[in-house]
């Protein structure tokens, strides 16, 4: 009934017949027969797996609208809050939001031009999607887009934001990009009445709002500041002009509804004079009741640093 | 010749044979091999002499200090029968060689245990994952300018665990040990010594060679001595020798063996009757006991199977995690990645396959197993010995005291001309025998009143067989057994008024004693007369037979003989008695008898029968034996005491079967000479100590191998020890009961050592692994099944463990090699080893047993590892691959409910992991700022998280089982179901208490988000099911090749 066992004679012999073993004609410790089987059996338990993942796939996918996400509003994680996005972007490093612009250096701002371009080509020849051409409608206040509408956008209101005019890069007064992040169906609350503004809006987007536009439908905008995060910035970055000079997204462009050929509005933000050769940091937020601003989550907000060689 | 030369080498007697002789002759030659073959490593000069003193600890004693004449022997002491040493000689004999007492076995510093149980074998493991993780840290700190803190938080997390786990096991050992520290028996002993002709008390720890001192019945003998004067002196040898009767000791040399001579009385052994007179030949440490104890704490230990297995589970994960580590490095270098992310990605993939709740999981499930041992009288010193137990393959159990009661008991009786068999179970359970008939009455009146032993006093509330008695083993047999018979023995005997008697000694041989008789109207005396069978019948004429008194013809001498052969022959003590009705005429009432000198008759007298006694055999230690046998473990015993004896009680409790015979039996039965038989032939052997002195060890190995039932006879401590060794070397896991200090080498060297809590010694506790609280072979048998029940448990709370392992590396691989934004990150992945699979993993513990785990032979240390190649390949290869892809299934779900369909993840995780990137687009154009997507990756986190917890559901309840069905299981452990419940519960927790998102970034699901793992936890179970009911249907067919484990 006792089992006696024996060692392995040594260690030797072990490990010789690691890989291949002449005796037993096994390959690591299995013979090419026993390592078909084997194989055999996992290609057909992963062939069953594969399969079991793709109908579950399957089903889920029928679940999904193409066009509409599943999650909106408040029961989606992207939520109601929607950031801002500038452009260009530095394209060589995922970490950095340095713009470091050379003026006098055809090829550096050559780079940026191209950058820039590389995101404005499709505002420049609207309507150029894959599925060919996408009626858009010249919209205003008083006539917002119907649905299965898109709004064209104005690129001669960013002017002299321009390419012809290198976006004044060759001039170190560069143009920045400002758009808001889309968001399905989110709809924004405008700040359209003079009166009530809140404590922490510049006092330049007050004076705006109450002078500058007098009808009180084209107070519905998303309004957009730019200026430097700390006070020395704020000198650093001298004068900001505004294209258009609505100084915001007019609402309406909004709410976002994933149609074909839908093109974010975009303010081009000039820095008429910053300072050379400093690292300038600028914060644009944008304005909404519904937009709520932290500075270290970025939300209702972006953030890059602007350097002028 | 030499005494024998103690560590330091300075306590040389040099007579007769030189050292250089014997070393010569040493017959196991030390050829720096363990006892399996291997190498012992980085032995050095210094242990060589260590091993040289163990070898010759292992040899016989070979002293001649009982040879020699007692004038001799005064003279090598310079000491004086009468007047002892002087005080100077004292003194000197003193400071050369220290005092009287036995080196304590050097203990464990506490500061080593807490080190072995903080840096042994799995929490290598982890403290090497912790220290690369700290590198990874370290790393990433010097380059990156906000580095992420996971894996400095992944490296804290797994050294408290380490740190956790090894406190919790000392804690546990050290209980242990402190109940160990319980049995310690702290009495100072004294001596009665003889100095300058001046009786003094002193200390035993002060005696010196020469001393010459007085002992009496009760004491312990302080120190080796050489007996000189004696009168009725016996000692209790059987913590030595393992016999169990008291041997009588007398100056005469009457042996050439040290142990079995007269003259010799051994340090620590116990005196129980008579006084004597001796001289000390020896002193602690260099004391036959001493020498007993220092070959026990001399001897190595090797790992315990456990930990053998654990280094093997060890290697294997290593292998597993480096194989991984390295191929994904080479990969995340072809695909571009910088040199030291590769690095970083490296030590993670190590370190994600260290299962970091595993030790602690071990670890508990040992605990519990040892608690519930300890509940049913095994008390586990060392944790790993709970597993140690349940893979043993041979025991090698002492006779007394372990499968005997240790307690001398009558057993049969002969008269009116046949054996009785007297009930020798512990609680009068067995058959009762006919109390009326006149030959019993005669016979219990003899036994009764021919008897000196008395109860000790205050025992009335205990059973008789257990109350203590003064007097020798064998009256007191009788003395219980007639109080059991007849009830009051004592009114019994102040009716019947002794007026004379004449105590046993070793020329008469018999005990005489002579009454006035309990019927007031008879004026004769009645003489009694017990001893030795054959000097008692000598001198009778006639014998009580039914009744009647007959001539005691040669038919009847006859008879007597066949039933003097039977009774000695079942290895009993026989003793017989005879009685006689003086006359009134000639011995009338106040007849002055003179027990120097018999003034009466003692021939002629009238036989009445015979009774025998034995130290009958535990109750529950034949159902145990054959437990074990059925359980496939080899049972041998091991005694001190005679062969004769030892095959008798080995019979009675089946260590030798009914119908297998040895090698003795076979040539008696064909009448041929014991050297014509093929020992082949005989499954059972009965092996004389005085044999196994000249066996080689080949040769005992082949009786080791040919013989199934063996009885080991009169066997020395060091051949205890020789035995132990063979049955290791044929590859068995041996275990070793025993309660004396001659069983503590074996103890030690045995895998497991086994002592007796209660009449075991201290040096024994000391030496084993386990103790038995209540003395019984019965509890073994339960700790066998334990011990088997863990390992086969722990197989399954390990293989459901390991599974998680998978769907837990799986997404860092995803993350390399497809770019995707990492679906489940460290915290999760901590939140399920230590948090979540940690209750499920130790409720495993509590599983029953599949089959009948002592039905089958015990697991063969060289195949069947606690985990395998099968174990890895079903938990990493199957269930886990399953789990990952319930995993990733719902990773996807969330991503593409939220915006991101699979396709545009692939190769989005530089651009995702970002903090520059404010805006990036989803599949439904949506721009995400980089705190909502990681507010949606976190929630992907928690997902693959909670369809972990989803499909370890299934894992759990298929890892109940290895082959038989859920159905023919059931759901009994009810630390399981909590275990499902609890994991359930955590997982709740941690994703819907309000601040995981900020503590441990764990956000909320929707109720649809638990349903995806779903499918797949259907997968899982409905795949083993089949899978097992394959493996039923055909045994030993290939998938249980290659998946059972």
């Amino acid at each position: 009934m006792t089992a006696h066992y024996r060692y392995p004679s040594s260690k030797h012999d072990f490990y010789r017949g690691q890989w291949y073993n002449p005796e037993k004609g096994t390959y690591l410790g299995r013979t090419p027969d026993s390592w078909a089987k084997i194989g055999l059996f996992y290609l057909i338990f992963y062939g069953m797996l594969a399969a079991l993942v793709a109908i579950c796939m399957w089903v889920f996918f029928q679940t999904l609208d193409p066009r509409i996400p599943k999650w909106r509003d408040e029961e989606s994680i992207i939520g109601t809050n929607p950031g801002l996005g500038f452009r260009p972007m530095p394209d060589n490093n995922e970490e950095s939001t340095l713009i470091w612009l050379q003026g006098s250096n055809q090829t550096n701002y050559e780079k940026w031009k191209m950058n820039l371009m590389g995101f404005l080509s499709k505002y420049y020849t609207p309507g150029m999607i894959e599925k060919g051409n996408v009626p858009t409608k010249r919209c205003s206040y008083d006539e917002p887009p119907v649905r299965g509408q898109v709004c064209d956008v104005e690129v001669r209101s960013w002017e002299p934001c321009s390419p012809d005019r290198h976006f004044e890069y060759h001039r170190n007064a560069p143009c920045i990009f400002l758009k808001l992040n889309r968001i399905y169906g989110w709809v924004p609350e405008y700040y359209n009445d003079p009166n009530d503004l809140p404590e922490d809006m510049p006092q330049q987007l007050k004076d705006h709002i109450k002078y500058n536009i007098t009808r009180p439908l084209e107070r519905n905008n998303v309004w957009i500041t730019c200026v430097g995060e700390n006070p020395a910035d704020v000198e650093y970055l001298g004068t900001v002009k505004y294209y258009p000079s609505i100084q915001g997204f007019p609402g309406y462009y909004y709410p976002y509804l994933n149609s074909e050929g839908y093109l974010s509005p975009l303010i081009a933000v000039q820095f008429k004079r910053p300072r050379s050769g400093i690292v300038i940091n600028v914060e644009c937020r944008a304005w909404a009741k519904n937009i709520k601003y932290s500075r270290y989550d970025r939300s209702g907000s972006v953030h890059f640093e602007l350097l002028i060689d | 010749m030499s005494y024998f030369v103690d560590s330091s080498g300075s306590f040389v007697f040099q007579h007769g044979r030189t050292d250089s002789y014997r070393v010569a002759t040493i017959p196991t030659v030390d050829d720096n091999k363990t006892a399996d073959g291997r190498y012992k490593s980085r032995r050095k000069v210094k242990k060589q002499r260590k091993a040289d003193d163990l070898d010759d600890l292992k040899q016989e004693l070979d002293i001649d200090y009982h040879k020699i004449s007692p004038e001799e022997l005064y003279q090598r002491f310079q000491t004086h029968p009468e007047n002892g040493l002087s005080h100077a000689k004292a003194k000197e004999n003193l400071e050369r060689d220290g005092p009287n007492a036995l080196t304590p076995p050097k203990t464990t510093p506490e500061w080593v245990k807490f080190c072995k149980n903080l840096f042994g074998g799995f929490a290598l493991l982890l403290w090497i994952g912790s220290i690369l993780c700290f590198t990874a840290y370290s790393i990433l700190a010097t380059t990156v300018e906000e580095p992420n803190d996971d894996n400095l938080y992944l490296g804290i997390v797994l050294a408290a665990v380490v740190i956790v786990t090894g406190i919790f096991s000392y804690y546990q050992e050290s209980k242990s040990s402190k109940i160990m520290e319980s049995f310690k028996n702290m009495v100072p002993q004294f001596a009665t010594v003889l100095r300058e002709g001046e009786k003094l008390t002193l200390r035993a720890e002060d005696l010196v060679l020469g001393d010459v001192v007085e002992v009496k019945f009760g004491d312990r003998i302080p120190a080796d001595i050489r007996i000189i004067e004696s009168r009725g002196f016996k000692v209790d040898n059987s913590s030595l020798t393992g016999e169990s009767e008291p041997q009588s000791r007398s100056p005469e040399f009457t042996h050439e063996n040290p142990l079995e001579t007269k003259n010799l009385a051994f340090f620590s052994t116990n005196a129980v009757e008579g006084t004597a007179k001796g001289v000390v030949i020896s002193c602690g440490d260099n004391t036959v006991m001493g020498r007993i104890a220092g070959l026990a704490s001399g001897l190595d230990t090797g790992e315990t199977p456990i930990a053998k297995e654990i280094h093997h589970f060890i290697q294997l994960i290593t292998g597993v995690a480096v194989f991984l580590g390295v191929t994904f490095f080479i990969i995340a270098f072809i695909l571009g990645y910088h040199w030291l992310d590769a690095v970083i990605f490296l030590i993670g993939i190590i370190v994600a396959n260290v299962p970091e709740g595993l030790l602690a999981t071990v670890t508990v499930c040992l605990t519990l197993t040892a608690k519930r041992m300890a509940s049913k009288n095994c008390l586990v010193k060392n944790l790993e010995a709970v597993e140690t137990l349940g893979s043993t393959s041979t025991i090698c159990s002492d006779k007394t005291g372990t499968l005997t009661q240790n307690r001398m008991t009558v057993a049969h009786m002969w008269f009116d001309n046949q054996i009785i068999e007297a009930d020798t179970t512990e609680d009068q359970s067995g058959v009762q025998y006919d109390r009326t008939s006149p030959g019993f009455k005669a016979l219990s009146r003899i036994a009764t009143l021919c008897n000196r032993a008395e109860f000790k006093s205050g025992q009335e509330n205990v059973p008789i067989l257990k109350r203590e008695v003064n007097g020798d083993a064998s009256e007191a047999a009788l003395l219980k057994c007639m109080e059991l018979a007849l009830g009051d023995v004592m009114s019994i005997r102040r009716k019947n008024k002794k007026v004379c008697e004449i105590p046993f000694n070793s020329t008469n041989k018999y005990q005489v004693s002579v009454h006035e008789t309990e019927d007031n109207s008879d004026p004769r005396h009645l003489m009694v007369m017990k001893g030795a069978p054959e000097r008692i019948l000598e001198r009778c004429s006639t014998i009580f037979i039914c009744g009647k008194e007959k001539v005691l013809d040669e038919e009847m001498k006859e008879a007597f003989n066949n039933a003097y052969l039977e009774l000695g022959g079942l290895g009993e003590r026989v003793l017989g008695f005879c009685d006689y009705l003086l006359p009134s005429d000639k011995f009338p009432l106040g007849f002055k008898f003179n027990s120097d000198d018999a003034n009466f008759p003692i021939d002629g007298l009238r036989f009445v029968g015979l009774m025998s006694m034995i130290d009958p055999p535990r109750a529950a230690v034949p159902d145990a034996v054959a437990k074990c046998r059925s359980a496939g473990i080899k049972v041998i015993m091991v005694t001190g005491d005679h062969p004769i004896t030892a095959k008798a009680i080995a019979k009675s409790v089946g260590i030798i079967s009914e119908g297998n015979e040895t090698v003795e039996d076979i040539a008696q039965r064909l009448n041929i000479p014991v050297s014509e038989v093929n020992p082949r032939e005989a499954k059972a052997a009965v092996i004389h100590g005085s044999d196994l002195r000249d066996l080689s060890s080949d040769q005992l190995d082949e009786i080791l191998r040919y013989h199934t039932e063996i009885v080991f006879a009169r066997t020395s401590p060091q051949q205890k020890l020789i035995i132990v060794e063979g049955c290791q070397r044929m590859g068995a896991i041996v275990a070793v009961t025993g309660d004396g200090v001659n069983d503590s080498p074996a103890l030690k060297k045995a895998d497991i050592g086994v002592a007796m809590g209660i009449a075991g010694s201290d040096v024994s506790k000391q030496a084993a692994d386990m103790i038995l609280l209540d003395d019984n072979f019965a509890s073994i048998v339960t700790g066998v099944e334990e011990g088997r029940l863990i390992f086969d448990n722990l197989k399954k709370s390990i293989a459901y463990t390991l599974t998680s392992n998978i769907p837990e590396i799986s997404p860092f691989l995803a993350f390399i090699l497809c770019d995707i934004p990492l679906p489940l990150g460290t915290v999760t992945i901590l939140c399920i080893d230590l948090g979540t699979d940690m209750v499920p993993a130790i409720s495993l513990a509590y599983e029953e047993a599949e089959s009948d785990i002592m039905k089958r032979p015990p697991r063969n240390p060289v195949n069947d590892k606690l985990v395998n190649s099968r174990l890895i390949s079903m938990a990493y290869g199957q269930i886990g691959m399953i789990q990952a892809a319930a995993g990733f299934f719902v990773y996807f779900v969330i991503m593409a409910e939220n915006g991101f369909l699979p396709m545009k993840l692939f190769g989005i995780r530089k651009h995702w992991d970002s903090k520059a990137i404010n805006d990036l687009t989803d599949s439904y154009g949506q721009e995400w700022t980089y705190r909502d997507r990681k507010t949606l990756e976190y929630t992907c986190h928690t997902a693959f998280f909670v369809s972990i917890v989803v499909v370890q559901w299934a894992d759990l309840i298929i890892c109940k089982t290895r082959r038989n069905s859920l159905i023919h299981q059931g759901m009994r452990n009810w630390a399981l179901n909590f275990g499902l419940i609890f994991e359930t519960a955590l997982a709740a927790f941690l994703s819907y208490t309000p601040g995981m998102d900020k503590g441990l970034r764990m956000f909320p699901l929707k109720f649809v988000w638990w349903l995806p793992a779903i499918p797949f936890m259907l997968a899982i179970f409905i795949y083993d099911e089949t899978r097992r009911f394959y493996l039923r249907r055909n045994p030993g067919g290939w998938l249980e090749q290659e998946t059972y484990y």
